[in-house]
């Protein structure tokens, strides 16, 4: 039996560690990159099947109909291990209706896969990972697209990025469905987004499974998203983020995290064993507060976010959260304490010993917006905290009665 | 059963152990010369220069011409010439760069001598970066020169260089020289949606008697009276002030993006010479979205202290993630960035 038992352990063990394969490199780099620029509009690159090692960023611009495909995420893969110059990996900018399928990116300086200014772009079976792991000197974001509009991601996988790994940013009717993230400090994030579609998605062993932002000081701002039949669970991992990145404040252990947003709905997702908090709704108050010793970050490299200390001077700019329905979804969580590794995590234990709340809202009061449509409901039998962070929790609470949504409020749900 | 557990052990400790694994990246073997619809595949071919190639020697019809600031490109030489179609003329502009006829090459030649206190001598020609104006576009090229120094081909995809040189003060330096990609170009070179030349200007181009020989060869039209054309210092003439040449190194390295219609716009920041306002030129004015790249700095310029202005923090950078300009280089130009704290430094 007990030989039996470290055969078997043997046996995993010898599995688990036969994983890093030498791969043997060619350089493409000049004539793909070649390619990238003369590249006829309407016009398909078939990436070839190998492993290809880039000494700098490759760059696409101002193209309109292309196709880029590889032989599939584990045959066709593109390193930046040896990168010597610029922070991104691949890049893709002003350009119409681009395709990127069937590849793998790893290991930028920066953001492996970085498209801007881009009208209609799809990101289909791509693999974009940090190979060492989970590292504070990881890129921050994996799959990076920003200024964008009609974007859509699905079945891409992203792991190790030091801010984000499933990632939109500044763009309009989004469609991000059926990736998988972990390994990264969150896993799928929408940032001042709009129309945000996030369905059938897995997200594991992240600090924070599913981030939807509205952040100060950017060209545009976020509302409407809708997240749904996602699985976020295990999302413990420990925060791995730059200091004074936006990021950096989010709890091990977050299952969703709603930011000073609007017009979200989060329904029958299952939100399971996330240590610290199942879903939180939280002001931009509340993250400045605790990142109110942070300075901005001179080094980190690519487009992370940094906590902006300003943002009570940008007066388009909302920080508190409203109209927000959470509904239907399964949350549980089998840990009995929060992780401590932050400042929320403290609170938490402080507050709510052996009960780590399934969901929580900061309840700092908007002083332009007394009614804040902040409502739950179906969602089983959940702890709900609600902090009063403002007030030094005077009014903490557990009492979720005065949140739950009225008829009216489900009625105008969708 | 304890040897057993030695052996968990071990493979617990070394099992995983990944390889240090330098990655072997076997050589790309191309001869890539499918490009020819973007430019002629070789230098030699347009005709710009009379003789041995690597002279450099204009041809007929070449106009050799001098700037009176430079954009620092790791101490790379250049040198500069205008292919002008026969019988056509540039038009003067006090402000913008001039007007220049369909069919207008601008050439311009980077180059290292092997020792910087003999310019002359031993020279090493990188490459050619052309801007040809075909139907109202300009369009950028990049011809890298062969060791030989027989031909320069064309190179869409950008190149790194290994290069060394004996340096003004005696000291050897190395660096990977960067030839841009076509999509770099636009780096620079974008103003609104165009790509546009930089240096032709009046205030450039107002350099001892250039324009009057110009105008006098029939080749530059509406040339004012001499006394109305504007001039940029030299930042180089030791004899002009502090301020002028500190204003001068910041139009040619920063305001072909930190103008109002450059692609740095939104930052606020507009570094052309004739800028008066203190805001725009970053004098207590705070980052808009610096991010990471203003070190902890408030504002872009602190009068009278360069060690707490965002300007000097960038500029003095070799971070990709920070430094300014964010491409063209790989060292610090410490000349400019001693011009600039100073004039910060003389600011009350």
């Amino acid at each position: 039996m007990n030989r039996l038992l470290i055969s078997g352990f043997l046996i995993t063990l010898l599995a688990t560690c036969t994983k890093p394969v030498d791969r043997s490199w060619k350089n493409i780099e000049r004539s793909l990159q070649t390619q990238l620029i003369t590249v006829a509009d309407g016009d398909t690159i078939e990436l070839p099947e190998g492993n290809f090692m880039f000494t700098r960023s490759l760059t696409m611009d101002g193209k309109a109909n292309i196709v880029i495909r590889g032989k599939g995420m584990d045959k066709t893969v593109l390193s930046w291990k040896n990168q010597l110059e610029g922070a991104q990996g691949l890049q893709v900018s002003n350009c119409h209706n681009i395709v990127l399928e069937d590849f793998s990116v790893e290991d930028a300086k920066g953001d492996n896969l970085k498209v801007n200014d881009t009208r209609g772009i799809t990101f289909r079976r791509i693999r974009s990972v940090w190979t060492g792991g989970p590292k504070t000197e990881n890129g921050a974001y994996a799959i990076y697209p920003v200024l964008c509009k009609n974007v859509l991601m699905e079945e891409c996988i992203a792991v190790g990025s030091s801010d984000a790994g499933i990632y939109v940013g500044q763009s309009d009717s989004v469609i991000i469905r059926n990736n998988t993230a972990y390994w990264n400090v969150a896993g799928i994030e929408a940032e001042n987004s709009r129309w945000v579609e996030i369905y059938g998605n897995e997200a594991y062993d992240n600090t924070g499974g599913l981030l939807i932002f509205d952040l100060p000081g950017l060209t545009q701002y976020g509302h409407t998203t809708r997240a749904y039949q996602n699985k976020l669970h295990d999302n413990n991992h420990e925060n791995f983020a730059e200091e004074g990145n936006i990021v950096a404040s989010i709890p091990p252990g977050s299952g969703v995290m709603i930011l000073a947003t609007h017009g979200v709905r989060l329904y029958d997702n299952e939100i399971i064993d996330n240590q610290t908090v199942g879903v939180a709704i939280v002001s931009y108050e509340l993250v400045a507060a605790l990142n109110e010793d942070a300075v901005e970050q001179p080094n980190a490299i690519g487009g992370a976010q940094t906590v902006n200390n300003r943002f009570r001077e940008d007066s388009l700019y909302n920080a508190f959260p409203y109209d927000i329905r959470i509904y239907r979804n399964r949350i549980t969580n089998s840990h009995w304490f929060p992780a401590v590794s932050n400042d929320i995590g403290k609170l938490l234990i402080l507050k709510s010993p052996f009960t780590p709340p399934d969901l929580l809202f900061d309840g700092i009061d908007d002083p332009k917006r007394p009614q804040r449509e902040i409502c739950f409901d179906e969602n089983g039998d959940v702890r709900f905290v609600y902090l009063d962070a403002a007030h030094d929790f005077e009014k903490y609470s557990m009492d979720i009665g005065p949140f739950r949504c009225t008829p009216e409020m489900m009625s105008a749900r969708q | 059963m304890r040897g057993f557990i030695a052996i968990l052990v071990l493979i617990g400790l070394f099992g995983c152990e990944p390889k240090k694994n330098e990655a072997v990246v076997v050589e790309e073997e191309v001869a890539y010369s499918g490009s020819s619809t973007l430019g002629s595949p070789t230098l030699s071919s347009y005709g710009f220069f009379s003789g041995e190639l690597k002279r450099l020697e204009p041809a007929s019809g070449v106009l050799e011409y001098s700037i009176n600031a430079a954009l620092f490109s790791d101490y790379a030489f250049k040198k500069r010439l205008i292919k002008l179609p026969p019988g056509n003329r540039m038009s003067y502009h006090p402000k913008e760069v001039f007007e220049f006829p369909e069919g207008t090459v601008l050439i311009k030649n980077f180059y290292y001598p092997a020792d910087f206190r003999k310019p002359d001598e031993k020279v090493r020609l990188l490459e050619t970066r052309l801007l040809i104006l075909k139907g109202g576009t300009w369009e950028p090229l990049a011809y890298i020169w062969n060791k030989e120094q027989t031909e320069a081909y064309l190179e869409v995809a950008g190149k790194s260089i290994p290069v060394s040189w004996v340096h003004t003060d005696g000291v050897m330096r190395t660096i990977d020289y960067s030839v841009p990609n076509l999509n770099q170009c636009k780096g620079c070179h974008l103003k609104g949606d165009k790509v546009m030349p930089i240096g032709p200007t009046a205030r450039q181009l107002n350099h001892g008697v250039q324009l009057t020989a110009w105008r006098d060869a029939g080749l530059l039209t509406d040339l004012p009276d001499t006394s109305k054309v504007p001039r940029l210092a030299s930042y180089e003439n030791p004899h002009e002030a502090i301020a002028d040449r500190a204003r001068s190194w910041l139009e040619i390295n920063c305001a072909h993006c930190h103008r109002p219609d450059g692609q740095a716009k939104t930052s606020g920041l507009h570094l052309s010479a004739d800028v008066t306002s203190a805001l725009a030129l970053g004098i207590g004015k705070a980052p808009v979205a610096a991010g990471k790249g203003s070190g902890g700095r408030l504002y872009s310029v602190v009068p009278g202290h360069p060690e707490e202005s965002i300007l000097l923090y960038r500029i003095e950078s070799t971070d990709p993630g920070i430094m300014m300009p964010e491409m063209g280089r790989k060292l610090v130009h410490t000349e400019g960035v001693d011009l600039v704290r100073q004039w910060i430094l003389s600011m009350k």
